[in-house]
């Protein structure tokens, strides 16, 4: 579609452009498809496979969503019911736990100990203070895993800006329920909520994008590095043995982020980014700012700036008020419902309006192309709460969907009872083709997934 | 070593060998008094390494990893085993070797061998000049982030932007870790991106929003997050309270949207409702502006504040009507706006209104429009050029008719532009190879971009340059390899500015260097003088000080705040500011360094007076207070900021703080514990046991004894300061001990015991401060080769009364500052073989 604009840009013959260009079709995963099964590798031809994860807090009315039959065909319960457009391409899952979110020797609390566990399946420590320690989550795993070939490795985004210092759950530091991902067991990832932060993180300055600036970008980028490149070479000339070694260290990283661009330059977006723009502010509508957000998202992982994303809702323990569906309760309020009718009926208002989100976002992503097929079978979407029932903080029932993958859809898998979930995060890695072996208190990929 | 002994004769315990030392003592004819030096001869010293290292250095206990059989009095003048003869004189100097259990020296002895390895040693490094192995080095981000503002004028501070550095040695300006990936490269490019285009004037085409969260402690029993009716900073109006300020920089003259969030009142914290949101439109000139939000302070409370409540279980809700309160709009510290808001808000969801009306988060969107769509003619009026932008713009291309004409004056301009910069950013003349490069990127992005934003994208080029992001010290062409060679004016002008200013050297600097005087003895003591006397100095502070002293890590401590609720924000920065002003005051006042051990004097606020308990300090700010017997303070070991770091969050560590002692104060680190450490037992049959108690398995396990008894008496000592030092007379029900022990048996007792084992040990605290002043100078930890340096510089320093300047300037002076070793002939074979 686009003319590789470095080309009109040389005038001293032929570029280092050129040579990379040359190797475009190697650069593209050979590692991938020597690790994954057979079967899969059909499917993995051009474009990789991505991750996301869809996180909804303070848990779900279990009553009004769990699907009263098991396999194929279930009748769409209430909260459900916003999804029965695209039901062949997720699959409900019930009867996942969290076993490590227990409490143990530790004092009381839900939120505090499952939101930490649910990507990890590992329990936190319970302290107030700067000693945090939980575990490596799945998409960090996988991030790591993938992060040579991404200019990020992974994306984090929300809606609800992170708590301040000091404690939220009681005993559970805030940093334990403003995300659910962890680069390492002591370093938790903030999610961004702000778009134009997230626009900046991506694209650098502005807020508009079209394909002409992307790729006028990427050019002045690579002129830049050609230029770097040249003068690390003259500057080598006059430096001993050793300090030249460390200067490798320099050229080496020149290499790998030129690789990234060519890439990049070679890969067409096939959103429609006509009058796509970023607000400066936060919207007021909630719904926007979801739409937005998720906008963003799909956008870096359709020109691959990254395979692996975590979209929070709402941080654990938010007490938002959606006044946009005529619900002036706090959520965290709601879900403690003591089993009261008109707040049971206001909490599933929200779960449900959570899953018409999320049925939005299945579409939309059904619709984009991906190389051969689209973005959503080539994506695991893993969507879920880190608690089950929200008024029992139960965490040994986890509302888990998981979706696109190109997996068989239109099913409700009943696992055996606290299967752990980990089970599942594990299948989902080892399907991406990262060589994991086990994940978290996993006992093994999970059973019936894929057929 | 040289006696024809059998070495099995040597190796009978003790008695023996006392027995021949005693005989040797006795035999000997000649006088041994602490000023002979011409008479301790290298036989002596070799006959008394001998007689009181063998028994436990040899070749079968092989203590401490060496025996006497490795070395040879004769190798000193031969610079051979530097590393051995440095720690032996180290060790026997600080009094560790012989152990106390065995035969010590005489006085006389010790004085004449301390003297003889000293004199050897030095003489040997005097003769044969070794600047050290120094690995190319990039600039950390600090440095980055400096170099950055001073080159294009820029206002703005890039530091957070940038990733983390690595330190070694206790500093990241450490050139052997300063490394760099493929994210930092990315990182890179996008910050110089970004400040390229804000410095060309580039930016701003569109809104963007900047917001800034005011630093908050946590909530209080459920009850809302703390508030404060003070100044909360010192750009502030002297009439406001509580609120908060940051920098904004604003990328052109335009107008903008200054908002804040008030606290909700609500049970979620977080919540950032539309009703709660204050904002004011106004028209800003580009460039840095500190904007705040902030309510008015007032004499009398106009607020009424219910306590705050118990539990959970109720709301306390109130009980009259809102006041009314100023809520004030600060622009560079000048109040432009103010709106009156009610003191309290009544929603739905009110849960809380225990605290005072405060101000949570600050954010300016703009430009929202521009000004000065078109360029003004007459620049001096265009109030959208902005300091960087004068600077980097010292011509501008008068457009022509004819293209081609454009073009040539366009890259005349462009080559003026890039060569004003260029030299300045590579810290050296520059030639047309130079140049021509950063011509081309011009060139290539002219293609799409217009002039000013092809200069921005050339400048973005410019700083991810290898020469402006690593310090370049090419070898002279007429230096032969592996040769020893003065570093020319301009390379020492770089180095003496990354050290006093973690920056770029400026105009002044750069022109003593072109003249070849920057090193003549006067003149450099005047730059030096006027370096430190600069706001820049400030770098040095932030950086040495704040890694020396442990102070970056203070917003990463958190104190358990049940055990101690008073350590709010206020007292929070209030710590960390008498600490930066000691550090920074001794630096501009050219003071003795022993005022950091036992100064009588500190820089106090009322926040830290009233948890020093100290009286008569009113008032925000910090001023200089002296501290008499009774004030308990004094030096770095009374600051609250050292004694909370030293701490756990809920406990003191005595071991932690003689160890930073012992690390920080007298270079005497401890080796590392062993793996497998128990932990401590703080209850014994339900008695809760004081710290001294706790440590008593330190000195019953031998194992453990040998590194304790270093360590312990000197935190013992400090066990009246609590984990957020305040001064405390109880622990666990008992009254605390504060008497200790030294190794060698002197008894001290408390902090003004502590003082004076300190004060007895202040030449070692000297060339404790050199080796951290010159390790961060130099970029480099510090080697055997280095320690006649700083010998030396202690001598300097010494006959100055050891004034701070009387060190810096030493350090400055010092060989590894002015001297660098060619690199060897091409072999790299050889080099790598040699390297390993």
């Amino acid at each position: 579609m686009k003319i590789n604009r470095s080309l009109k840009l040389v005038n001293t013959g032929p570029s280092r452009r050129f040579f990379l260009k040359g190797l475009g079709a190697a650069v593209a995963l050979p590692m991938m498809e020597s690790l994954v099964p057979a079967a899969m590798a059909k499917s993995l031809e051009k474009r990789p496979k991505r991750m996301t994860v869809f996180y909804s807090p303070n848990g779900i009315r279990m009553q009004q969503y769990t699907p009263n039959i098991v396999g194929k065909n279930y009748d769409m319960t209430p909260i459900l019911r916003p999804l029965e457009k695209i039901r062949d391409k997720f699959s409900v899952i019930s009867g996942l736990a969290h076993y490590q979110a227990s409490a143990f020797d530790s004092p009381p609390a839900g939120h505090g100990r499952s939101c930490p566990a649910f990507l990890t399946g590992v329990h936190a420590k319970a302290t107030e203070g700067s000693d945090i320690y939980c575990g490596i989550s799945v998409d960090q795993v996988a991030a790591k895993y993938f992060a040579k070939d991404t200019q990020l490795a992974s994306l984090e985004l929300g809606i609800e800006p992170p708590s301040l210092l000091g404690s939220c759950d009681i005993n559970y530091s805030c940093t334990y329920t403003n995300t659910i991902s962890w680069r390492s067991p002591t370093q938790a990832l903030p999610a961004i909520v702000t778009p134009s932060d997230v626009f900046e993180h991506l694209f650098g300055d502005g807020n508009k994008i079209d394909e002409t600036t992307r790729q006028m970008r990427l050019a002045h980028k690579s002129s830049i590095l050609d230029f770097i490149n040249e003068e690390a070479k003259r500057v080598n000339q006059s430096l001993g043995v050793n300090d030249r070694h460390k200067m490798e260290q320099y050229l080496e990283s020149i290499r790998d982020v030129e690789r990234r661009i060519t890439k990049a330059q070679e890969t067409t977006i096939e959103m429609n980014l006509d009058g796509f723009t970023v607000p400066a502010n936060i919207p007021a509508d909630y719904q926007e700012h979801v739409k937005i957000m998720l906008d963003l998202q799909m956008l870096a992982l359709q020109t691959d700036m990254t395979r692996v994303s975590t979209f929070m809702l709402g941080r654990e323990l938010s007490n938002h008020a959606y006044t946009n569906l005529g619900v002036p309760d706090g959520h965290h309020a709601l879900s403690h419902h003591a089993n009261i009718p008109e707040k049971i009926d206001k909490l599933v208002k929200i779960n449900t309006y959570h899953m018409e989100l999320f049925a939005d976002y299945l579409e939309k992503m059904a619709n984009i192309p991906d190389g051969e097929s689209n973005l959503l079978d080539n994506t695991f979407v893993i969507r879920g709460a880190c608690i089950g029932e929200s008024n029992e903080h139960d965490h040994m029932n986890l509302p888990i969907i998981l979706a696109g993958g190109g997996l068989e859809g239109n099913r409700h898998i009943v696992t055996k009872k606290h299967t752990p979930m980990c089970n599942l995060l594990l299948s989902v890695l080892q399907q991406m083709g990262v060589p994991a072996q086990s994940f978290g208190d996993s006992s093994g990929p999970l059973a019936g997934l894929v057929t | 070593m040289s006696l024809n002994m059998s070495p099995k004769w040597f190796t009978q315990p003790t008695g023996i060998g006392f027995f021949i030392c005693f005989c040797l003592i006795g035999a000997s004819p000649f006088s041994f008094s602490k000023t002979v030096s011409e008479g301790f001869s290298q036989d002596q010293a070799s006959e008394l390494i001998f007689d009181r290292c063998e028994n436990c250095h040899n070749d079968y206990i092989f203590s401490g990893s060496w025996s006497v059989e490795d070395v040879d009095v004769s190798d000193i003048p031969h610079g051979k085993n530097q590393r051995l003869w440095e720690a032996m004189l180290k060790a026997v100097s600080m009094g560790d070797m012989p152990p106390a259990d065995k035969k010590q020296l005489t006085p006389e002895d010790k004085a004449s061998l301390l003297h003889w390895l000293e004199t050897s040693l030095d003489s040997y490094s005097k003769l044969n000049p070794n600047p050290g192995r120094a690995t190319i080095r990039r600039l950390n981000r600090s440095e980055y982030a400096n170099s950055v503002r001073d080159l294009l004028a820029l206002d703005v501070d890039v530091t957070e932007s940038l990733p983390g550095d690595d330190s070694g040695y206790g500093f990241d300006n450490n050139a052997d870790v300063l490394g760099v990936s493929t994210t930092l490269l990315e990182r890179y490019l996008s910050v110089a991106g970004k400040l390229s285009r804000l410095a060309t004037g580039v930016a701003g085409i569109s809104a963007s929003k900047e917001n800034y969260l005011i630093p908050k402690d946590g909530p209080v029993k459920n009850s809302g997050v703390p508030s404060f009716d003070l100044r909360m900073n010192d750009e502030l109006p002297l009439d406001s309270r509580g609120g908060g300020s940051f920098d904004f920089y604003a990328p052109i003259t335009g107008v903008y949207e200054i908002a804040g969030f008030i606290n909700a009142n609500t049970s979620n914290e977080v919540d950032r409702l539309e009703i709660l949101r204050h904002s004011f439109t106004l028209t800003l000139p580009a460039g840095s502006h500190n904007i705040g939000l902030t309510f008015r302070k007032r004499l009398a409370m106009q607020e009424h504040v219910p306590t705050v409540r118990e539990g959970t279980s109720y709301v306390v809700l109130p009980d009259r009507e809102p006041g009314i309160l100023d809520l004030d709009f600060i622009v560079d510290g000048a109040r432009i706006h103010s709106k009156k808001v009610p003191s309290y808000y009544m929603s739905p969801r009110f849960s809380q209104a225990a605290f005072l009306r405060d101000v949570l988060e600050i954010e300016v969107i703009g430009p929202i429009t521009r000004n000065n769509e078109v360029r003004h003619k007459n620049r001096a009026m265009d109030t959208s050029e902005t300091p960087s932008s004068r600077k980097i713009f010292v011509c501008f291309p008068t457009p022509s008719v004819s293209p081609e004409e454009s073009a040539i004056a366009e890259l005349d301009c462009a080559r003026k532009i890039i060569t004003n910069l260029t030299a300045e950013a590579y810290r050296r003349p520059t030639s047309d190879d130079d140049i021509q490069p950063l011509l081309h990127v011009f060139k290539q992005s002219r293609v799409d971009l217009d002039f000013r934003a092809s200069i921005a994208t050339t400048i973005q080029a410019l700083l991810v340059a290898p020469s402006f992001l690593y310090l370049q010290e090419p070898t002279p062409k007429n230096v032969s390899p592996g040769s020893v060679y003065k570093i020319s004016d301009y390379v020492f002008a770089a180095r003496l500015a990354l050290f006093l200013w973690s920056s770029l050297p400026d105009k002044e600097l750069t022109d003593l260097a072109e003249k070849g005087q920057l090193r003549e003895p006067h003149i450099l003591r005047q730059q030096i003088k006027r370096m430190l006397g600069s706001e820049k100095a400030r770098a040095l502070t932030n950086n040495f000080a704040g890694q020396w002293l442990y102070l970056r890590n203070l917003p990463h401590h958190f104190p358990d705040v049940f055990e101690f609720p008073e350590f709010n924000i206020p007292l929070r920065h209030a710590i960390k500011r008498e600490t930066e002003l000691f550090f920074t005051r001794i630096v501009k006042d050219n003071l003795l360094v022993f005022d950091f051990l036992n100064a009588d004097y500190s820089y106090l606020n009322e926040q830290l007076a009233t948890h020093y308990r100290i009286e008569g300090v009113k008032g925000n700010a910090f001023r200089k207070v002296f501290l008499d017997e009774q004030a308990n303070r004094g030096g770095l070991l009374g600051h609250a900021s050292i004694l909370t770091l030293t701490s756990n969050p809920n406990h003191t560590s005595p071991v932690k703080r003689g160890k930073w002692i012992l690390d920080n104060l007298l270079a005497a680190s401890p080796p590392p514990p062993p793996p497998d450490i128990p932990s401590l037992i703080a209850q014994h049959d339900g008695i809760a046991l004081s710290a001294r108690e706790q440590l008593a398995r330190h000195r019953e396990d031998p194992v453990c004894a040998s590194c304790h008894v270093r360590m312990d008496p000197l935190g013992l000592a400090l066990e009246k300061y609590d984990a957020v030092g305040a001064h405390r007379t109880m622990y666990a029900d008992q009254k605390i001990d504060v008497t200790a022990q030294m190794p060698d048996g002197t008894h001290f007792e408390g902090l003004h015991g502590l003082h004076s084992i300190l004060w007895d040990r202040r030449e070692r605290f000297a060339q404790a401060f050199i080796n951290r002043l010159l390790t961060y100078g130099l970029g480099r930890g510090l080697e055997a080769s280095d320690q006649p340096t700083i010998r030396n510089i202690a001598r300097q320093a010494s006959s100055e009364n050891y004034r701070i300047h009387s060190i810096i300037e030493a350090v400055v002076g010092s060989t590894p500052f002015n001297f660098k070793k060619a690199p060897e002939a091409n072999n790299e074979n050889q080099q790598i073989a040699q390297a390993r």
